[in-house]
C-alpha cells in the first residue's frame, strides 16, 4: 500500500504544481497552454543547474528565473502584442520542448539525456518508508493550501478572478487587468519551475528530451476538470496520478493479458474522461476573455 | 445662480478623442455639492464618455477634472476613487460568478488580509442594509434579478466614502416601479450628503428627480447646469434634439424620442388595419431550460398582418428566448408555432425564412452582421442562403443589386466592398433593414432595433417598421423603451418570467403596463 501511495505522490506532485500554475493563469483569464513548455524548461534548468553549479539551491533558483522569464515572454506576446493566447501558449510549449533538447545537446554534446550527481533533498529515514520522497512533495499540501487562501480568501484573489471574468469590472475598481495577468503568469512560472524540478530531480536525477510527455497538458486538463479551483484542480491532478499508478500496477499484474500500450494510455484516457465529465457537469469550459478586454460597451 | 464655495465635480474644457472620432469637445461644466444633477442627451451625445472621464476610466485628450476644488490626475481609476468619485455602469460591471459579499469586498480598498466567508458576510451586511438592499450575501450575481443587481452595483460603488456618485443611464433597464425605487434611493443618498449625477435620456425622469440639468449634444455641452425650475419640458426637448433635426420630426415622434411626459401613450392609432388570419400563431409554447436565458412558459401569441405587436418587460424575462423560439434556435418542450398558416414547429430556420420570417436581431454587430465581411456579402446573405448551396454566384450582379438596395435605404457608404464593421451604428442597422425588410417578408422580428442609435437613425427605423406594417407585414417589436413601444405598437404584450403577463391596447397606460412588468418581481423579493 505504501508503495502505491509513494508512486502516486511521486507522479502526482509535479503535476499538482503545474496544475496550480494553470489555475492561477486561468483565473486571471489566460488559457495557459504553455504549461508543458514551462514544466520541461523547469526540469531541464534544474538538472543543468545542478551540473553547472553543483548546488541544488542555485539550480532551483536558475530554474525559477528561467521559467518566470518564459512566462513574462508569454505575457508580453499575449498582452502587449495581442496574440491569441492559445497559439502563444502552444508556441511556448514548442519553444520549451525544442529549446531544452537543443540546450542539452549544445551543452553536453549529442546526448538524449543528462544524469545529475544528486537531486532534491529527501525527507530522510525519520519518515520511514516515505523518507524516499523529496521535500517538495512534503511542501506540496502547504503550497496548495497557500494558493487556496491567496485565490479564494483574499481581495487579491477576488481582483484576479474579476480580471479573468469581467476585465471591465476589475478596471472599474482600479485594478489593472494587464498587470494582474503578469503577476499570475509569473507566479505560475515559479510553480512550473518547482514542478519541473520535482519531475527531474525529485525521485529521478536526470533530464531526458521530451520527458514531460504531455504532463503539462494533463495539468491543463486538471485545471478545467477542477473548475479552476485550486483544491478542485489539485484533486483532479491527483486523480490522474492515481489512474497512472494503477496503470503501472495493472501492467505488473496483467501485463501478459492486456496490451501494454493500453495500460500506458490510461492516464491520458482518464484525462479525456475528466474533461468530458467536467463539460457534462458544467456545460463546457468558459471562453477565454483575456484578449477580449471589453472595449467600451 | 448662487455662488457655492467649491463644486463637487468640475470638468474644465475636457476633450476626448478616440482615433478620428471626437467623443467630447471642450466640455466645461461644474456641479454644486449635495444636489442631484441630471446629464441628458441622445445616444452619441457623449454622456457615457463624460462619466468615464470623471471616473478615471477614460483618459481625456485635453482638459482637467477637479473634485471638491482639487485637481485629480485623469485617467486613473484609483485617483478618482480616492477623491470620492464612483461610477455605476449602465450594464453593470459585476463579475457574474461572484457572491454579493465578494462583490463588495473586491471593490473595497484599505485593510484587506485573509477573510472567511462568514466574516465577509458580517462585514458587508450592515453596509447593504443601510442602503436598503435586501439580499442574501451568499447569492451569486448571475442569480439575481436585474433590479437587485443595480442595487448591488450602487452598494459596490459606495463601499468607500463616495462623495460624487455618477449613475450612467440607470433607468434604461428598469420597469417604471423599479425607477421609482431607484429615485427614492437616490434621494436618500442626497440626504446623506452625496452629490449624485444621473445620466438620463428621458425628460420626464429628469423633471421628476433632478435639481439641475445639463444637456449634451454631439459631444458638446449645449446648456447647463440649469436649475430645474427654470426649464420647461418643451425647451429641454428642443435642446436635446437640436433645432435642425427637431424640424424634420413630427411632434409625436420627438416626444417619444425624448420621453417628454406621456404617462399615456396614444399608440399607433390604427388598430383596425389588422385583419385576416394570423401571420404568427404561437399556442402554449414552452421551451426547454438552457443557459441562454429564461425559458418560455406557455406563451400564446398571435400577430395579424399589418399589426405591430410590442413586447414589454424588464430585460431577462424571456424576450430573447421568444425570439430564439420563433427562429428555431431554442428547443420547444411543448406547444406549436404556425407561420402564415404553415405549421413550422419542427421546421428549421431556413424553412421559416423561406415562408417570410425576417429578423432584426438583438446584437446588430454579432448576430446581425459579419463585421469583417463586405457590405454586399452581408446584404446578399438572405437570398443566397435560401437557394441551393451549389448555385453559381456572380458577385458583379449581386453587388449591383446591393448598391441599388442600399441607396434605396439611404445608407451612407463608400462602396459595397467595404467591411460592415466600418459603418456607424445607424448605417449598419440600415444595412440590416435593407436585407430583412424585403418584399418576401411576412413577419419581421425587430429586437431592440433602435438601441444605441441616434435620433435620426431611430426615427428612420420607426418609419421603416411603420411602412412595412402598412404593407401588411406583421411586426414583433421587442424593446425595453416604453416610449418607443407605446409610440409605434398597435398592441403591447408584457412578458414576465417567461410568461405573457398582460396584454394592452392603445391608449396605453404606463402605470398598468409597468405593474404587469413587475408584479411577480415584487412577490419574489418579498
Amino acid at each position: 500500500m505504501n508503495e502505491i501511495i509513494i508512486a502516486i505522490l511521486r507522479s502526482g506532485t509535479p503535476l499538482i504544481y503545474v496544475t496550480l500554475a494553470g489555475v492561477i493563469a486561468q483565473r486571471a483569464g489566460v488559457w495557459n497552454l504553455g504549461l508543458e513548455g514551462l514544466m520541461i524548461i523547469g526540469a531541464c534548468a534544474t538538472i543543468v543547474g545542478i551540473m553547472l553549479t553543483n548546488s541544488i539551491l542555485a539550480a532551483i533558483l536558475i530554474a525559477v528565473f528561467i521559467c518566470v522569464l518564459a512566462s513574462v515572454l508569454l505575457w508580453f506576446v499575449i498582452d502587449r502584442l495581442k496574440a491569441n493566447p492559445i497559439i502563444a501558449g502552444l508556441g511556448l510549449t514548442g519553444l520549451g520542448v525544442g529549446g531544452t533538447a537543443l540546450a542539452v545537446q549544445s551543452i553536453f554534446g549529442s546526448q538524449a539525456s543528462v544524469t545529475a550527481p544528486f537531486g532534491l533533498p529527501k525527507l530522510g529515514p525519520a519518515f520511514g518508508a516515505y523518507g524516499v520522497l523529496s521535500i517538495s512533495v512534503a511542501a506540496m499540501p502547504f503550497v496548495v493550501f497557500g494558493m487556496w487562501v491567496l485565490l479564494r480568501r483574499t481581495r487579491f484573489g477576488l481582483r484576479l478572478a474579476a480580471c479573468g471574468e469581467h476585465p471591465f469590472a476589475a478596471r472599474s475598481v482600479g485594478a489593472n487587468p494587464s498587470r494582474m495577468r503578469l503577476v499570475a503568469l509569473s507566479i505560475g512560472g515559479v510553480l512550473c519551475a518547482i514542478g519541473g524540478a520535482e519531475l527531474a530531480a525529485g525521485s529521478l536525477q536526470f533530464f531526458a528530451q521530451g520527458m514531460t510527455a504531455g504532463r503539462g497538458f494533463m495539468a491543463f486538463a486538471a485545471v478545467i476538470f477542477g473548475a479552476s479551483h485550486p483544491v478542485g484542480a489539485t484533486f483532479a491532478a491527483l486523480f490522474f496520478a492515481v489512474v497512472g499508478a494503477l496503470g503501472i500496477r495493472a501492467q505488473l499484474m496483467f501485463g501478459d493479458k492486456i496490451p501494454h500500450d493500453l495500460l500506458q494510455a490510461l492516464p491520458y484516457l482518464a484525462t479525456v474522461f475528466g474533461v468530458w465529465l467536467s463539460g457534462k457537469l458544467r456545460g463546457g469550459a468558459k471562453a477565454a476573455s483575456s484578449f477580449a478586454e471589453l472595449k467600451d460597451q | 445662480m448662487s455662488n457655492p464655495p467649491k463644486p463637487a465635480l468640475e470638468c474644465r474644457d475636457v476633450t476626448v478623442k478616440f482615433g478620428d472620432v471626437t467623443a467630447l469637445s471642450d466640455v466645461a461644466v461644474s456641479f454644486a455639492p449635495g444636489q442631484i444633477h441630471a446629464v441628458v442627451g441622445q445616444n452619441g451625445a457623449g454622456k457615457t464618455t463624460f462619466a468615464r472621464v470623471a471616473a478615471g476610466l477614460v483618459q481625456p485628450t485635453a482638459g482637467a477634472v477637479d473634485v471638491m476644488g482639487e485637481e485629480i490626475r485623469t485617467g486613473h481609476v484609483n485617483q478618482s476613487r480616492a477623491a470620492g468619485v464612483e461610477l455605476v455602469h449602465q450594464s453593470f460591471a459585476l463579475p457574474p460568478s461572484f457572491t454579493v459579499a465578494e462583490t463588495m469586498e473586491f471593490g473595497a480598498t484599505g485593510k484587506g488580509g485573509v477573510y472567511s466567508r462568514r466574516g465577509l458576510s458580517e462585514k458587508w451586511r450592515s453596509h447593504l442594509a443601510s442602503l436598503d438592499v435586501q439580499v442574501d450575501l451568499n447569492t451569486r450575481i448571475r442569480d439575481l434579478p436585474i433590479e437587485t443587481q443595480q442595487g448591488i452595483e450602487i452598494a459596490r460603488a459606495l463601499v468607500m466614502d463616495a462623495r460624487v456618485l455618477i449613475l450612467d443611464e440607470p433607468t434604461a433597464v428598469l420597469s417604471p416601479t423599479g425607477i421609482d425605487m431607484l429615485f427614492a434611493r437616490v434621494r436618500r443618498l442626497k440626504e446623506r450628503g452625496v452629490t449624485v449625477i444621473l445620466i438620463l435620456h428621458k425628460i420626464r425622469e429628469v423633471l421628476g428627480i433632478a435639481d439641475t440639468v445639463t444637456v449634451l449634444r454631439g459631444g458638446r455641452k449645449v446648456e447647463g447646469p440649469l436649475p430645474i425650475a427654470e426649464v420647461s419640458a418643451e425647451r429641454l426637448a428642443n435642446l436635446i434634439v437640436g433645432d435642425a433635426i427637431a424640424k424634420t420630426l413630427d411632434r409625436h415622434e420627438r416626444d417619444a424620442l425624448v420621453g417628454t411626459k406621456s404617462p399615456v401613450g396614444e399608440g399607433a392609432g390604427h388598430p383596425e388595419t389588422a385583419h385576416g388570419p394570423s401571420v404568427l400563431s404561437m399556442k402554449s409554447v414552452s421551451t426547454r431550460p438552457d443557459s441562454e436565458g429564461t425559458a418560455l412558459d406557455g406563451v400564446d401569441l398571435d400577430i395579424r398582418p399589418g399589426e405591430i405587436v410590442g413586447i414589454a418587460g424588464v430585460e431577462g424575462n424571456g424576450q430573447k428566448t421568444l425570439v430564439r423560439a420563433i427562429s428555431a434556435l431554442a428547443d420547444l418542450a411543448s406547444g406549436s408555432i404556425r407561420l402564415a398558416g404553415h405549421d413550422v414547429t419542427g421546421e428549421p430556420l431556413g424553412a421559416r425564412r423561406a415562408i417570410g420570417l425576417r429578423i432584426i436581431p438583438f446584437e446588430r454587430n454579432v448576430e446581425g452582421l459579419s463585421l469583417t465581411s463586405s457590405l454586399w456579402q452581408n446584404w446578399s446573405a438572405r437570398e443566397l442562403l435560401q437557394g441551393s448551396l451549389l448555385r453559381v454566384i456572380r458577385p458583379a450582379t449581386v453587388r449591383e443589386a446591393c448598391d441599388r438596395s442600399l441607396r434605396e435605404w439611404s445608407v451612407h457608404y463608400h462602396n459595397s466592398a467595404q467591411k460592415a464593421g466600418s459603418l456607424s451604428g445607424g448605417n449598419a442597422q440600415k444595412v440590416i433593414l435593407a436585407r430583412e425588410v424585403d418584399r418576401g417578408a411576412r413577419l419581421i422580428i425587430a429586437a431592440q432595433p433602435t438601441r444605441g442609435l441616434d435620433i435620426g437613425a431611430t426615427a428612420f427605423v420607426w418609419q421603416a417598421l411603420r411602412q412595412a406594417r402598412d404593407r401588411g407585414v406583421a411586426i414583433l417589436l421587442i424593446s425595453s423603451d416604453l416610449d418607443e413601444l407605446f409610440d409605434i405598437s398597435d398592441r403591447v404584450v408584457v412578458m414576465l418570467s417567461g410568461r405573457v403577463n398582460g396584454e394592452f391596447r392603445a391608449p396605453f397606460d404606463i402605470a398598468s403596463v409597468g405593474a404587469a412588468m413587475t408584479d411577480a418581481a415584487a412577490r419574489k423579493s418579498a
